[in-house]
């Protein structure tokens, strides 16, 4: 396990080239190097710094768990289940139009268009469906702006050039949305702040998103410009197991997939991430399994816990209890991420204390190690 | 500096070489001047120009070299003396056409072809020598050795062009082309031109025929006896003279700036009384009695000439033919190592070679003197490499280029043409050019590149000319490419002159050479009319020419051609004023920090960026910033802003 920060040729040479590379997009957008073209990470010209931010921010180099852990939650990270939280129930937005457009129960929407109106946050960065169905970057404003990038798209996208766009003085408030490898960058932003960048600490709510994997980008489109006219895709789903699908939905039309068969055209890098319901956000948000029309909901952080608070006393959002049964099949699915991406990694170094990026400590490894089936 | 048709018969003017040249074809009284612009002839045509119109002279700057000896040849057809002017990679354009008209031989008024040689490549892709070619096509060929003979050459070589009716040569390099010196002028004759052609002249077919090379080989026949009688004509030519004592030492044999390197190297000796030259004026034909009777004065020969052994091999060739008795001599030159036959002559190298050949010493400058002068210029002159010049759009165009083949991630590459943006091979282009050879090879090469899918090829190619090139010598092979359904990308750097050369009017410009509007012929019009498919953009706008080209590179299949349209800087700047005023703001520069490096000054180099290593921060260089505003675009933090000038 390489250790140290190094630069953009080692970022290329040990990330991108080998297919690690998550498209979190924590290396782009303020570097003048490094652009995000046609899905993949591309580096223009050399830079000559030894060390750089891309390498640094990156989640898929040597990643401090315990540093970027104790940073927000005050703990180590002890790789459990769900990582550390407050709270864990279900939600859906109580507004009905909010509801329909969204994926699920609408809790992600509700959530930052109430953070927006309420002035706890200038703008939020969320990834939206562009005119070819490709994700694309969008900065919100209001609840309007919310809705247009509701809907999931299963995706890899960099949401963090967003973030670096932003002139580096800007004083805004920010929200954003990210997937958990994205949330593990940000961390890693704010655990080791740069000075002549925007400020992370300017991100005042972090909504991670649960997720299995991502599907990339070049390889997905070319099976799906196969089997169908991508310019009539209105929605693509994954609905929650045993489904074992995933739907394409045109204005006419309904067509599945045997998830199988899609799970070819996932991430390569997903296989090493052991992080399904996005451990370092504010708060996590995924479907309900079972229950239609609502989201399973995880609260991490105080201010997560406030706007939450807020949302249910200003009537946003309705909650309830999360069954057990949902619960346990929850951390079941968690647990066996984890325990499926050490195995890869130990595949790939040939080596158990060797689990590449993880920085991770001995108790912590021989937990996971343990956990191994 | 006066004008080349300055009326003052008798007076000593300070004329470059080719003015001396433009001058000798006022002389002479030639009426038809056509040229493709080249360094070391540019100046030429480019002189005569300028007084076209009140000399009752035609001059034009022709689209390609073949155009314009074909052009000059019609004018000697119909009775008026004509000039075609080229450089050396010129001729190799016109080589065809040469062969069939030394054939077909010339009009009623004499034809010349003068090419400008540049030894050491100073401004070209090659450095051949143009000499061989009067040998390999039976072309007389003459060369000067000073000023004066520059343009005193030329009344002679049409003399000797009518009266035995074929096409003269006159070769140039560029230490006569583009030094300076005295010239005695002669008058300028008064002449009406009176064009018309006789379809049936034809002095060398037994009947009235048409000009035409056939029967070929009776004319070639033909020709091998023209060339006898101009032989000896040259056996007593005013242009070749001799130096010396009666019997030298040591026989300098030299032409060209030879002459010049010669003197000045038995002068720094102190040699007169030991060494003779013999400087010859015309080469082709050799006048080998002349030679031969300063042989005979002589055992030791060196040979003093730029580039080939020319005068080396065929001195030596013709030697072979004397009985044993007579084989004396001991030749010297590159053949013996004693000079190379690549590179520029030095007095240096001459008198190295004469040392070498008898025993003399000799000693130089010392060693701290040499050093002293060698670290002169380093106070005077910005150490910087080869470069665009602050403002010019080809910088910003290869910077577009760069990107999007970066982006793309196929290793395409840039196939090069020449022009200014030749330097694309080094870091003014950020080394995107991966070929370099002659006019028109890059979009050629392409062609071929364009057809290696089938073979497993995966990478973009894109070829990149300039907007005279793409007149010069593109079009064919855009048709080519169209028409065999070539895979490459056609970039037109079209900044609106033959800037390399001095600003020249091509097709595509408003003014021809005479001074006449001119519609310009529209290079998009062509690329359409071929059937590729085209778009044209403006190179500072770094967006919409990068979007173009990402969106050419997606298309997988066909010819696609960007036009990248914008005025060389130079030019421009004469017609306007600067657009903006350009401000570094050094609390946002990163400097070196991280999210920059220098960005500016390390990759993207435009000399109005200049690197201030104390403050760790980019200024602009306010003596050459042209103020085009590219960098404020490319700088990640806008620390570079521009401001519009009212």
């Amino acid at each position: 396990m390489v250790t140290a920060v190094k630069g953009v040729k080692e970022l290329i040479d040990e990330v991108v080239k080998p297919g690690l590379c998550t498209l979190c997009g924590a290396c782009v957008g303020d570097c003048p190097y490094l652009v995000f073209y046609n899905g993949k990470i591309k580096l223009l010209d050399l830079c000559t710094r030894a060390e750089g931010h891309c390498y640094e921010y990156c989640p898929r180099t040597y990643t401090n768990m315990d540093a970027i852990s104790q940073n927000i939650f005050n703990k180590t990270y002890d790789a459990s289940e769900l990582g550390h939280y407050i709270d864990i129930f279900i939600s859906r937005a109580s507004d009905v139009k909010t509801r329909n457009k969204a994926q699920y129960g609408g809790t992600v929407s509700a959530l930052l268009s109430l953070a927006l109106s309420e002035g706890l946050i200038d703008k939020a960065l969320l990834a939206k469906s562009g005119k070819d169905r490709r994700p694309t970057g969008i900065e919100a404003l209001n609840g309007e702006d919310v809705l247009s990038g509701s809907g999931s798209n299963y995706m890899a996208y960099p949401a963090l050039q967003r973030l670096n766009r932003l002139q580096r003085d800007s004083r805004e408030n920010i929200g954003i949305v990210l997937t958990p490898c994205q949330c593990i960058a940000l961390s890693k932003m704010l655990a080791y702040p740069a000075t002549q960048r925007f400020d992370t600490s300017n991100v005042k709510l972090a909504i991670g998103l649960f997720c299995t994997w991502a599907l990339s980008y070049d390889r997905f489109f070319e099976f799906l410009n196969e089997k169908v006219n991508v310019a009539k895709i209105k929605k693509f789903d994954i609905p929650p197991p045993p489904a074992n699908r995933f739907d394409i939905y045109t204005r006419a039309d309904r067509i599945s997939f045997p998830l199988d068969t899609v799970r070819e055209y996932r991430m390569s890098t997903c296989s090493y991430c052991l992080d399904m319901t996005a451990e370092f956000a504010d708060i996590s948000v995924g479907a309900a399994e079972g229950i239609e029309g609502w989201n399973t909901v995880i609260i991490r952080t105080q201010r997560g816990s406030e706007i939450i608070n807020l949302a249910r006393h200003k009537g946003k959002l309705d909650v309830d209890s999360i069954p057990q049964q949902n619960l346990d099949h929850l951390k079941e699915s968690a647990m066996l991420k984890k325990t499926r991406a050490t195995n890869e990694i130990i595949k790939r170094t040939s080596a158990k204390n060797d689990l590449m990026y993880l920085g991770i400590s001995e108790n912590t490894r021989g937990k996971l190690l343990a956990e191994r089936r | 500096m006066p004008y080349v048709d300055i009326d003052a018969p008798g007076s000593n003017q300070l004329f470059i070489g080719n003015e001396a040249i433009a001058r000798g074809i006022l002389e002479a009284g030639v009426g038809f001047a056509s040229a493709y612009p080249g360094t070391p002839s540019s100046e030429i045509l480019g002189s005569l120009a300028e007084i076209a119109q009140r000399r009752n002279l035609y001059v034009e700057w022709s689209v390609n070299e073949k155009v314009a000896i074909e052009a000059a040849t019609a004018a000697s057809f119909a009775g008026i003396r004509s000039l075609a002017a080229m450089k050396m990679n010129g001729l190799n354009v016109v080589i065809d056409f040469l062969s069939t008209i030394v054939l077909s031989g010339i009009g009623k008024k004499g034809l010349v072809l003068m090419v400008g040689d540049d030894p050491s490549a100073h401004s070209s892709s090659n450095e051949s020598d143009s000499r061989p070619v009067a040998k390999w096509l039976d072309i007389p060929l003459v060369e000067p050795g000073d000023f004066q003979e520059a343009k005193d050459m030329l009344p002679y070589l049409y003399q000797i062009s009518e009266e035995f009716g074929t096409l003269c040569i006159l070769r140039s390099v560029t230490r006569i082309a583009h030094a300076r010196g005295n010239v005695r002028l002669g008058k300028i004759p008064d002449i009406e031109h009176k064009a018309r052609f006789d379809q049936f002249y034809d002095p060398a077919a037994p009947m009235p025929t048409p000009i035409m090379c056939l029967p070929s080989a009776f004319r070639h026949m033909f020709q091998h006896m023209r060339l006898e009688r101009i032989k000896e004509r040259f056996e007593t030519s005013p242009l070749n003279k001799y130096v010396g004592p009666e019997k030298p030492e040591l026989l300098i044999i030299t032409a060209g700036s030879g002459w010049l390197y010669s003197q000045d190297a038995v002068n720094a000796l102190k040699a007169e009384e030991r060494i003779g030259i013999l400087k010859l004026g015309t080469l082709w034909p050799l006048p080998e009695k002349l030679v031969r009777n300063y042989l005979n004065s002589t055992d030791k020969v060196i040979f003093i000439e730029e580039i080939d052994p020319f005068i080396e091999n065929a001195v030596m060739e013709f030697a072979a033919s004397f009985s044993p008795e007579n084989r004396h001599n001991i030749f010297y030159g590159k053949h013996t190592r004693h000079l190379n036959a690549f590179g520029e002559l030095t007095p240096d190298a001459v008198i190295k070679a004469i040392t070498s050949v008898l025993d003399i010493k000799y000693v130089p400058r010392d060693a701290e003197y040499i050093k002293k002068i060698e670290s002169v210029p380093a106070n005077y002159v910005v150490d910087r490499l080869l470069t665009f010049c602050p403002g010019c759009p080809h910088r910003a165009s290869f910077w577009a280029i760069k990107n999007t083949l970066a982006m793309d991630g196929r290793n395409g590459f840039v196939t090069g043409d020449i022009g200014c943006y030749t330097m694309a091979l080094g870091p003014a282009g950020f080394f995107q050019t991966r070929t370099h050879q002659c006019m028109g090879a890059g979009a050629g090469l392409a062609n071929g590149f364009g057809q290696l899918h089938r073979f497993g090829f995966d990478q973009p190619v894109i070829s990149v000319v300039g907007d005279s090139t793409f007149y010069h010598s593109i079009i064919p092979a855009l048709i080519n490419g169209v028409h065999n359904h070539a895979d490459f990308i056609l970039v037109i750097l079209d900044n609106g002159a033959t800037a390399m050369t001095g600003f020249q009017p091509h097709p595509g410009t408003e003014l021809t050479a005479m001074g006449e509007p001119a519609a310009p012929i529209s290079m998009e019009t062509i690329c359409r009319a071929i059937g590729a498919r085209v778009e044209v953009c403006d190179p500072f706008d770094l967006k919409s020419t990068t979007e173009i080209l990402l969106d050419f590179l997606q298309q997988k299949r066909g010819v696609r051609v960007a036009i990248m349209r914008r005025s060389c800087e130079l030019v421009r700047q004469k017609k306007e004023k600067k657009p903006y005023k350009m401000k570094i703001d050094p609390e946002k520069c990163l400097g070196e920090d991280c999210g920059c490096n220098r960005l500016c000054t390390r990759i993207f180099r435009c000399p109005g960026l200049v690197w201030d290593t104390i403050a760790s921060k980019t200024r602009i260089d306010e003596v050459i910033c042209n103020e085009c505003g590219v960098c404020a675009d490319i700088c990640p933090e806008r620390a570079i802003t521009k401001e519009a000038v009212a």
